[in-house]
């Protein structure tokens, strides 16, 4: 009996053991996985990063990796290629071999801290897809800091060369590309707006020669306006042409709103911002919870759904991914997470089903820094559009969904990457002062062509390139390696 | 000097007289006016619930104000920037959706927290009603106050920023703003 006390005393010791473990990262220890495969890692310098946008470049394939700003501890990092400390900007690296990615460049962005600094956003479009460009340049599209929007040609990567500024905005941000047109909805603060961030509407077919075509935002948030101000913009994703619907994402962690327009009336209706032509070309707007926001919209149409085969009508649903972004640490907050939404019937959106990680799963609220979702892949290439969604979870790594019934969307891996030396602590305030802690912070996903899926930390631990491994890998259609 | 004396008197009890009631400092505001604490009267939105006082007495007598915590929603290195920003976040809007700036607002600080205040006309009930909205900002967390009422829009705002230094506000501002 006394050994049976015995055992069960170690057992729960045991357990106990692990699940602290479990809440806390440790330097040394290995990444947690689950059908996803580190293939290479990047330090990027020991940047906090936002947006990596992969581009096949002629015979290599280049990530540009957008930052934000430094940290109080660290303004302005030490660039070892320049032995210069420089302001967080962009990092441009070769990624054809993805198991040894090869730092190119960095291109400083503004002075600033955290979201004050840096250039978070990046798009990129080849001149030759460009209907008015340079066919032999190839055109990054960056964010500068919160004041402007620039336009660099990177057909040398090594030697990126400005081309256009676009200034004298605050809070410019999530900005949408459209390369077969270039047309660009650049997110941004006009000065006389209401809101501190909406969409400026621009024709970048000529990256050197930028056309503006109109403002847009939500009526309430036009200038001279009185009342409630609507939630503030967050970023767009545009079908182009053939789809003909911009999909808005309002809010990042409050109040989000989805919101479908028409491309067509945006671009050639009524251009002044009065409240009537604000409305006008908009077709539908699905409101969210007040505890949630909308990061990322993410257009999915005409999706078969497997179980509707049989079904008369509806076989396929257009559908939009919707992802929150959590704010603040160790769950201070509601749950921010993924939502789908069906907008078959475009003026009757309907949310039916959400997903997040089980926060017992791995204690993510003890373990230091935010936990929730914050953003998606948004690449439409084959590889895995319609099938699978990867989701930067903060905390909880990335997730690897499948979405092939977005009806019923199913977590088929995740990959928690080691924190580093380079790891920076996340702090809440507590009485008298604040406690620190440090977890990795997945702040943003993209994927290529080939199917490597590239993640990048907020808290400074850089860059991981993954592959998916076992069942993962079957959902997507892929070889086994 | 009997008047003084009850004056004296009349401070002592209100200071004396719990939670919720609070005298507020000298100026054109009567030292008769303090804070009473009501239910929180909005619906549930995006941000936890804050506290509301009605003002009883003095300039301020029968305004209402309305104070909470929201925390990450403000520029870590700016602060409260600007009076859009205080026409967007100051819960001006959960009094009614229809309101319009008098003028352009004005720096105020409370405690060790700095940022804007704003005066504004309500269309409400059919009413004329003044309101002044305030947020101040404490690194990347607002705290903001509403105040409303039919007196004059100045006076409001100057009880509500008498009342919001008490030690007993800022002890409450500060555990807000740390999410307790």
């Amino acid at each position: 009996m006394f050994r049976c006390v015995l055992t069960a005393a170690a057992f729960v010791l045991f357990a106990g053991g692990t699940s602290v473990h479990a809440q806390k990262q440790t330097i040394g220890a290995p990444p947690e996985a689950s059908n996803m495969k580190l293939v290479g890692t990047n330090d990027l310098q020991g940047r906090s990063a936002y947006q990596p946008t992969i581009h096949h470049q002629g015979d290599r394939w280049i990530a540009y990796i957008g930052h934000h700003g430094g940290t109080d501890d660290v303004p302005d990092p030490v660039n070892p290629m320049t032995g210069k400390a420089e302001p967080n900007g962009t990092s441009i690296i070769d990624v054809t071999d993805p198991a040894h990615p090869k730092y190119l460049r960095h291109l400083p962005g503004q002075e600033g801290k955290y979201e004050s600094g840096g250039a978070q956003m990046v798009r990129v479009c080849d001149g030759k897809t460009l209907p008015k460009a340079d066919p032999n340049a190839v055109y990054m599209l960056r964010t500068f800091g919160s004041e402007a929007h620039e336009i660099w040609n990177v057909a040398d990567p090594v030697n990126p060369v400005l081309i256009t500024r676009l200034g004298g905005l605050k809070d410019t941000h999530k900005s949408w590309w459209e390369c077969d047109t270039g047309i660009a909805y650049l997110v941004s603060g006009a000065p006389d707006w209401r809101t501190r961030r909406m969409t400026q509407i621009y024709d970048l077919s000529d990256p050197a020669h930028p056309q503006k075509i109109r403002d847009f935002g939500l009526p309430g948030q036009e200038p001279g306006s009185t009342g409630a101000v609507p939630t503030e913009l967050h970023g767009p994703i545009s079908t182009g042409p053939n789809g003909n619907r911009v999909y808005f994402g309002y809010g990042t962690n409050k109040g989000g709103i989805l919101q479908i327009v028409d491309r067509e009336k945006l671009l050639t209706g009524p251009k002044e911002p009065t409240a009537d032509n604000l409305r006008f070309p908009e077709i539908s707007r699905l409101p969210m919870s007040a505890f949630n926001g909308a990061h990322t919209t993410f257009p999915m149409l005409d999706m078969p759904v497997a179980e509707f085969a049989e079904d008369k009508d509806g076989k396929t649903r257009d559908i939009v991914m919707i992802v929150d972004e959590a704010i603040l640490n160790e769950c201070g907050e509601a749950r921010q997470m993924v939502w789908f939404a069906d907008v078959t019937t475009e003026t009757r959106p309907m949310m039916i089903s959400s997903y997040t990680v089980p926060e017992a799963s791995g204690h993510f609220c003890q373990r230091g820094g935010r936990f929730g979702s914050h953003s998606s892949n948004e690449s439409m290439a084959p590889v895995y559009y319609k099938k699978m969604a990867f989701i930067a979870f903060f905390n909880a790594g990335v997730r690897a969904l499948d979405i092939r019934d977005p009806y019923h969307p199913k977590e088929v891996g995740y990959f928690i990457p080691a924190i580093t030396q380079a790891t920076d602590k996340r702090c809440i305030p507590v009485e008298g002062g604040e406690r620190c802690k440090v977890a990795i912070q997945t702040n943003n996903v993209e994927t290529d062509d080939r199917g490597y899926i590239y993640i990048v930390d907020r808290a400074n631990t850089g860059l991981h390139i993954l592959e998916l491994t076992g069942a993962a890998r079957a959902v997507a259609g892929l070889p086994k390696p | 000097m009997r008047r003084a004396a009850t004056l004296v008197v009349a401070v002592i009890a209100l200071g004396a007289s719990g939670v919720g009631a609070y005298q507020l400092a000298p100026s054109s505001v009567p030292l008769s006016a303090h804070w009473r604490e009501t239910a929180w009267p909005f619906p549930r939105d995006g941000w936890p619930a804050g506290r509301a006082f009605r003002c009883e007495g003095g300039g301020c007598d029968g305004a209402e104000l309305y104070v909470r915590a929201k925390r990450g929603f403000c520029n870590c290195e700016r602060g409260v920037a600007d009076d859009d920003e205080v026409d967007r976040v100051a819960d001006i809007d959960l009094i009614t959706p229809r309101f319009s700036a008098t003028a352009p607002g004005e720096v105020v600080r409370v405690g060790e927290m700095h940022g804007r205040a704003r005066r504004y006309d309500l269309a409400h009930d059919g009413a004329s009603r003044a309101a002044v909205g305030v947020a101040l900002s404490r690194r990347c967390d607002l705290f903001v106050a509403a105040v409303q009422g039919r007196g004059d829009a100045g006076a409001m705002q100057h009880a509500a920023l008498v009342f919001l230094e008490t030690r007993e506000m800022k002890t409450w501002v500060t555990a807000a703003l740390d999410g307790n």
